[in-house]
Parts: structure tokens; C-alpha cells; sequence
């Protein structure tokens, strides 16, 4: 297999690195996802179900469904433990770990959403009505009034536009083979998806509450009646009602849809500053039940805007979440050195995001003892005893060697994106010395700038015989390590694949 | 500080940041307190070419002037590339069109009418060409292209034949690579307003912006855009021999503390070389080129074939940007 496959294909996110933009990310993961998959078809499709970003399982199961299996048997290629429809399972397993919205971005790839071709056989319509509409009624409300327009555009791919206009026009017996079997009463969604009147064909299954408030909605933005209107924003999503505000131009306060509306949890924090700036009500924001690289990126805006407010909160809940962490162990005497550098600010697309992730790793790694922090710049909030170092200056890494070997410590952590500039070659000639006078100790490198070619180059090395390991979120440090083996052993690495598949999805 | 930028009037406190190099080039940061009242980097945005040859600039700063660095070129896509023949001054909440601008990509037509464009600065060899006051002045969008073709063909991954597309070298892949390594590899330390840049320990360009606010918006054009494609060519045309920093003995029995102690000197050494680098660069000569309001620019030649722009404000310096 080539050596330039690495776990850095589960790990793309179509947005640029402070080196390197997204179109050179995306070819370069793109040569990883080809090559994989040629070299072999059962161990791409099992790697997805590791930890990896939406786009890249997305990118994934487009390359799956949009190549069909040439089979007699169509068990030829099925390793044993796994079943003949597995590949179709990986893909609905991770359809359902991902968020709703993900979830539909990576259906829509198949309808030829984001740079991708449209994929049209049956194991793809197969994959989006059944992700669709194989949920509960409550659940399948809620998914069509906040992604109507999106639902619409995968109902028509799957079904074609002659199947649909037969059902749309009152073809039961259609609804019931292509799209009952999985919720025989979704046919009220159906007419809610394409704007039609359920009650043109008589007796309706169920009813289905937030379709009703969002036509109520719609009427009342329509007639503008502005009361009727205000009365119904508690029971819809916030982009909905911002959406029908916008459109009928109804004189509402953009802080009376902020802050009376309906908001995920994710959605809360996200939208904590905008729900502020709008002068509406301050929401409760469940701090504790947030990622922990939300809570962080939460922080840090705070911090950069000097806003003391919840930083508690925020900082509790950080410890919380820490805490509960699944780790992963690295042996004993773990010392991590953070490059704080101006270089792990990241790009502009997503600013902080490998200081943010730097942080995160640290949460997840077991045994930490120290923690050594390369440049940066410390920034305080007055009220308040939290101060927190932002990405600034050089990186002189070298430092951070030094400190680490000096504490004794067997294993040194070095999160950085191994641009080593002050001054170059520093760092190899400090940890040369101490290899040739004898200190014992291990260094891992973590690089939390997602790049393409975070591995395989070379410049971000910061020595010759230290591999670095392309970790661009902190949920990914298990794949990264099973990426490693997968070089070295195939097929020791299918076998524990189809393990983990049979845990997580099921067996033959 | 040295006596060039006393020659110059930067008369303020310079200070020296966290020596950074990589390959062959080395970066001095030279940090500081803002200069003058100048429009910040967000004020200043390319707005058009109105005919070939011409770069329009406009400043939304309603109070104060702004600059566009000295050589600044976009690229894009159904347009013709152009750069800018030096610096330029736009006065506050007004637009000013520079008739005097080069075109960087012979068979290309059409104009910028704001659509995305790329920028960067003209590699150093070009900037030096541009110097001639005489060919700065004048207004023909060819007048660099056979400098232009001169650059590309020592390049040997780049097959431009008779055209002169300085995008040629910008877009093939490995040069592209080449020199977002060299953007990564160099940072913008806290107080940063200008730098001195070193091949081999040898300066080849002095730039100090009006804060540091500014040098953070250009310094990547100018490290990658300038330096960085300069550095490229010298080292495939066999100009810039190879050498490597030589970094100090470690003994074998030192304790990790005396270990930095040793390395903190050698960087500290590198930071006092500074003083005696720019003592080494003298001015030639120089003369006003242009005047809006209180600014007045100057065209300044070294000893040795160099130059460049300064710009004061009130008869103070807010800009400098020098190729040696």
C-alpha cells in the first residue's frame, strides 16, 4: 500500500490550513481515498467507521456507492464476520453518527452537493429514503420543517421525478413500496416537502405538529399578521423564523426570533454572542452538555472580546468535560510541550482551530505530569482569575525540549505544526546532544494542523527519525493509531476492523 | 539604532524580535511603536485597472492616508496580472488610479472590475529593475516584460517560451509549494513592524511598515512574493551557493539549564549582527518622487545597486521598503 495513505483521509474538512489551501488538501486526499480503495475496497469501507470528520465519511460513501460491486456471488469480496449488505450498513452507521445537518450534506453529495457527481442506483436510494424516513414520527416532524428545501431535493433524487409525481399525485400503492415501509405515515411529510395539501387525499395517518405550526407560521407571515406570527415562533426553528421574517418582510425585532425560538443545544453556545448583540433575552446555555472543543472555542472568543460573562461557567464545564474524557495512554511521565507559536493560529477560515484542538489533545491524553508552553502571549480578563495564552511569536521549540528533558520524563508530547523557525535546525541539534549523551526518553509528535501532507513531508518534521501524527481533532488520536499499524499489517488491521463493525453495527 | 535608518529619519527605538530562518533565508523582526496616522491595511483595497497599465486603489479610512506597499501585484482569473512600479499613497476617502502600473502577463486581456483577486509582491529581481526611476515613471504596461522573460528563464520548471507570465512561476505546483513553505515557515512576532532580511547572512531587503497592524497583513507577500521567489531563482540559476548555519558545540556533560543558557547566546549573537548589517547598507541617493498631501515619497538608491521607497508623513518616516 502506498505509504502516502494515511489517517489524514478521515480527517478533511473542506476549509484551508495557515499553509495550505483547500483545493491542494482536498487533491491530495483525494489520491488517499483512490488509493485505498484500489488497493482494497472491504478495508476502505470498514476504516470509515473510525473517528473521522463528516466530509471524509461523506467523500467516502459517495466513492462506495458511486462504484458498484461486479460480483457473481456477491460474497467474493465479503471477508468472513461480515455480511453481504455491510458496506450499505457502514454507511447508514455513519449517516447516524453524524449531526442531523452533516448527515444531510453527506446525502446531498450523492444528489451532487459539494463538488461531488450524482450517484443514482438503487443502494443509494436505498441508503436516503431509509435515512430519511425510517424514524419516528416526533423525529421525522422536527427533520422536515428544519431541512425542508434540502429533504425536497433528496426525496426527487431517490425517487425520480416520475415516481414522485405519481405519489404527489395520490399513488399509495407506490408510497407504500418506495417510502411507507419504512413510516407509513410520512406521506403528510411527502405533501409538506413539495408544498401540496394532505387533505386532497383524504384520510391522514398522523398528525404532525411542527408541519402544522410551520404552515400556521407561514399563513400568518403571509396575511402579516404579525400576533398569529409571534405566537407560533416558540415552536419553530430559529433559522425558520428568521427565514419567514426575512422573506414577507414582517416588522419583528430580529432579538424576539433570537431569543423566543426554538435552538439545538450546539445551536445555544454557537449562537450565544449573535442572541447577545441582538438585545434579546440571554438564553440558558447548558454549558456542561457541550463538546469540549466548543466550550474552548467559547472561551477563547470570550477571552479575545474581554467578555467576563460565564467565563465560570465555561471553565467549569471544561474541567467537567475533561474529566469524563476517554484518554488514551501513552505510558507513564507523559510531559507535553505546546507550540504556542503564530503559526498554530491557523487559518482564517477556521482561526485557532490547531491551538484549540493542541488543547483538546492535551484532555485526552492519560498521565500528563507537565505541561511547557513554546511563545504565545498571555491575555487576562480583569474580574476575573482565568488568563489563557493566545498564538503569537516564534518557534523556538528547542526550549521546550530542554524543559521537558529536564524533568526526567520518559515520554515527551509535542503538539505543534513542527514549523521550527528560531532558528531552524535548533531542535534536532539539542535533541541529538541528549540521544548521544544518553538521556532516555520518547518523543511523539502531534500535529494538529490538518494537512494533506502533514505526514508524508517533510518540513514539519522536527527530526529525522520522529514521524509526525496528523491529528486534526482530538477525537481522532485512536484512528491515527490504527492508521500507523494499517502500514504494517493488513491483515491483522481487517480483522480488528471488522471486529469493531461487529460491535458497533452487528455481525453476519 | 544604525545609522542607515538615522539617515532616513526613524529616528524611534527600534527593537530586535526572535531571529527565525529557514534554508538559506533568515528573517531579523525589527519591532516597534506605531508610525504616523496611516489608514489601516482593511482600508486599503485594489479596486480596478481601467486600462492596461493602471491599478486603481481606493481608501475607506475617512481621517487618515493610506499606503500600498511598494510592488504590489494581483492576479486573477480574465484579467490581465499587473503590479504596482513602486509604492503608492491614496489620500483619505478617495480613490487614486496609478497610470504608471506594469502589466505581468503579456497575452492575457481584460480587466480587474472586482472579481476576486490574488496578491502578492514582485520577486526582489524585478523590484530592482524597477528602481530606474526613469522606467518607473513611465507609462507602458509592457516595460517590464522583457525583465520579466529574463527572471522566468533561469526556472527550470517553468516553460512561459516567449510570454511574460509571471503567474507561470506562481502557479506551477512545486514553485507554489515551495513558497507557502516559506510563508509557514516564518512568523510575525508581537510589536512587529518591519524586518531585515538575509540570504546567507547577506541583507536583501529592509522593510519597515506604518504598525505592526500592517506588517501583519503584508508580511506574507512579502516573504513568499518577494524573498521567497528570489531565493528559488538564485538557488536554480547556481547564484546562491548552499550553506548551512553553523550552531555552537554542545559539551558533552552540560546540564540542561547551561545547555540554554548556550543556545540563548548564539541567538542573542545573531540579533547583534543587526547594527553592523545595516551600517553596511549606504545610501546613494535620493529623491522625491511623488507628494499627496503630507506625504511625500522618495526613491532611494543604495551603494551596491539597491533601493527602494521611503515615505514620511509631516516630514516624519512611516514606511520604508528597500531591495539591496
Amino acid at each position: 500500500m502506498s505509504k502516502k495513505i494515511d489517517s489524514g483521509m478521515l480527517q478533511y474538512t473542506p476549509k484551508g490550513a495557515y499553509y495550505e489551501e483547500k483545493d491542494q488538501q482536498f487533491n491530495a486526499v483525494k489520491k488517499m481515498w483512490d488509493g485505498l480503495f484500489e488497493y482494497d475496497r472491504v478495508l476502505f469501507a470498514l476504516t470509515s467507521i473510525l473517528n473521522g470528520t463528516g466530509f471524509s465519511k461523506g467523500a467516502m460513501a459517495h466513492k462506495l456507492l458511486s462504484n458498484p460491486v461486479v460480483s457473481k456471488t456477491g460474497m467474493e469480496l465479503v471477508p468472513d464476520g461480515l455480511d453481504s449488505e455491510f458496506e450499505r450498513k457502514v454507511i447508514s452507521y455513519n449517516l447516524s453518527n453524524q449531526t442531523m445537518s452533516r448527515a444531510i450534506k453527506n446525502l446531498l453529495m450523492l444528489a451532487g452537493g459539494e463538488l461531488h457527481s450524482r450517484v443514482n442506483n438503487s443502494r443509494t436510494r436505498k441508503v436516503i429514503l431509509e435515512f430519511l424516513f425510517n424514524r419516528d414520527n416526533k423525529e421525522l416532524d422536527s427533520l422536515a420543517i428544519n431541512f425542508k428545501s434540502k429533504l425536497a431535493k433528496l426525496v426527487r433524487h431517490a425517487l425520480g421525478k416520475q415516481d414522485l409525481f405519481k405519489i404527489l399525485n395520490g399513488d399509495m400503492q407506490l408510497f407504500e413500496k418506495k417510502i411507507g415501509k419504512y413510516n407509513t405515515h410520512a406521506f403528510p411529510v411527502i405533501c409538506h416537502l413539495f408544498n401540496q395539501n394532505v387533505i386532497n387525499f383524504g384520510e391522514v395517518k398522523a398528525y404532525f405538529p411542527n408541519i402544522d405550526c410551520y404552515w400556521g407560521a407561514k399563513a400568518a407571515a403571509h396575511a402579516g399578521d404579525i400576533k398569529e406570527f409571534e405566537k407560533l415562533i416558540c415552536k419553530l426553528p430559529w433559522r425558520v423564523a428568521m427565514g419567514f421574517r426575512n422573506s414577507y418582510k414582517l416588522d419583528i425585532d430580529k432579538s424576539k426570533i433570537l431569543g423566543d425560538s426554538k435552538m439545538s443545544t450546539k445551536e445555544e453556545l454557537t449562537m450565544e454572542a449573535a442572541v447577545k448583540r441582538s438585545g434579546a433575552k440571554s438564553r440558558t446555555v447548558n454549558y456542561k452538555a457541550q463538546d469540549l472543543y466548543d466550550l474552548w472555542k467559547a472561551l477563547y472568543f470570550k477571552m479575545a472580546n474581554n467578555e467576563s460573562e460565564n467565563i465560570e461557567k465555561i471553565s467549569e464545564a471544561i474541567d467537567a468535560r475533561t474529566e469524563k474524557l476517554s484518554k488514551l495512554d501513552f505510558g507513564e511521565g507523559c510531559v507535553v510541550v505546546l507550540d504556542a507559536s503564530h503559526s498554530m493560529f491557523g487559518s482564517d477560515e477556521r482561526p485557532l482551530h490547531p491551538f484549540l484542538t493542541g488543547l483538546c489533545i492535551i484532555a485526552s491524553i492519560e498521565n500528563v505530569e507537565d505541561v511547557f508552553i513554546i511563545s504565545g502571549k498571555w491575555k487576562e480578563i480583569e474580574g476575573t482569575d482565568k488568563k489563557v495564552v493566545f498564538p503569537a511569536n516564534a518557534s523556538p521549540l528547542w526550549r521546550g525540549l530542554v524543559d521537558a528533558v529536564a524533568t526526567g520524563a520518559k515520554n515527551i508530547i509535542f503538539i505543534s505544526d513542527g514549523y521550527e523557525n528560531s532558528v531552524k535546525g535548533m531542535f534536532n541539534h539539542v535533541y541529538k546532544h541528549f540521544k548521544d549523551t544518553g538521556h532516555e526518553f520518547n518523543i511523539i509528535h502531534i500535529n494538529p494542523v490538518f494537512s494533506a501532507e502533514a505526514k508524508t513531508g517533510t518540513t514539519r518534521t522536527l527530526a529525522e527519525d520522529i514521524t509526525p501524527m496528523p491529528v486534526g481533532n482530538y477525537k481522532y488520536l485512536e484512528t491515527e493509531f490504527i492508521f500507523n499499524q494499517m502500514l504494517e499489517n493488513t491483515e491483522a488491521v481487517k480483522a480488528l476492523l471488522v471486529h469493531k463493525y461487529q460491535k458497533l453495527i452487528g455481525g453476519s | 539604532m544604525a545609522s542607515l535608518l538615522e539617515t532616513l529619519g526613524f529616528i524611534k527605538t527600534l527593537g530586535v524580535g526572535e531571529v527565525q530562518s529557514d534554508d538559506e533565508m533568515t528573517v531579523i523582526p525589527l519591532v516597534g511603536e506605531s508610525l504616523g496616522n496611516i489608514a489601516s491595511p482593511e482600508a486599503m483595497k485594489f479596486k480596478r485597472t481601467t486600462s492596461y497599465g493602471s491599478m486603481q486603489y481606493n481608501n475607506t479610512d475617512k481621517h487618515y492616508p493610506g499606503i500600498v506597499p511598494a510592488n504590489m501585484m494581483v492576479r486573477g482569473k480574465d484579467a490581465q496580472d499587473h503590479a504596482m512600479s513602486g509604492s503608492g499613497v491614496v489620500l483619505a476617502a478617495s480613490d487614486k488610479l496609478f497610470k504608471n502600473a506594469c502589466c505581468v502577463e503579456s497575452s492575457q486581456g481584460g480587466y480587474f472590475s472586482g472579481q476576486n483577486v490574488t496578491e502578492d509582491i514582485l520577486p526582489v529581481g524585478l523590484r530592482k529593475v524597477l528602481l530606474d526611476k526613469n522606467l518607473r515613471q513611465r507609462t507602458s504596461y509592457d516595460k517590464l516584460w522583457g525583465s520579466i522573460r529574463t527572471w522566468l528563464s533561469g526556472l527550470r520548471k517553468v516553460n512561459s517560451g516567449t510570454r511574460a507570465h509571471l503567474r507561470d512561476f506562481f502557479d506551477e505546483p512545486n514553485y507554489k509549494e515551495a513558497l507557502e513553505n516559506f510563508a509557514a515557515a516564518f512568523e510575525p512576532v508581537d510589536g512587529q513592524i518591519g524586518a531585515l532580511i538575509l540570504f546567507n547572512g547577506i541583507p536583501v531587503g529592509l522593510e519597515i511598515m506604518p504598525s505592526a497592524e500592517h506588517w501583519a497583513a503584508y508580511w506574507k507577500w512579502l516573504i513568499r512574493g518577494c524573498y521567497g521567489s528570489q531565493l528559488i531563482k538564485l538557488k536554480e540559476s547556481g547564484e546562491l551557493p548552499r550553506s548551512t548555519m553553523i550552531l555552537p558545540e554542545i559539551p558533552e556533560d552540560v546540564s540542561p539549564e547551561q545547555l540554554k543558557v548556550i543556545m540563548t547566546q548564539f541567538i542573542d549573537n545573531i540579533k547583534m549582527s543587526i547594527a553592523p548589517l545595516l551600517e553596511s547598507i549606504q545610501v546613494a541617493s535620493q529623491d522625491r518622487i511623488d507628494s499627496s498631501g503630507q506625504m511625500i515619497t522618495e526613491l532611494i538608491r543604495t551603494e551596491g545597486g539597491g533601493g527602494g521607497d521611503v515615505i514620511t508623513q509631516n516630514s516624519k518616516p512611516v514606511y520604508l521598503s528597500l531591495v539591496l
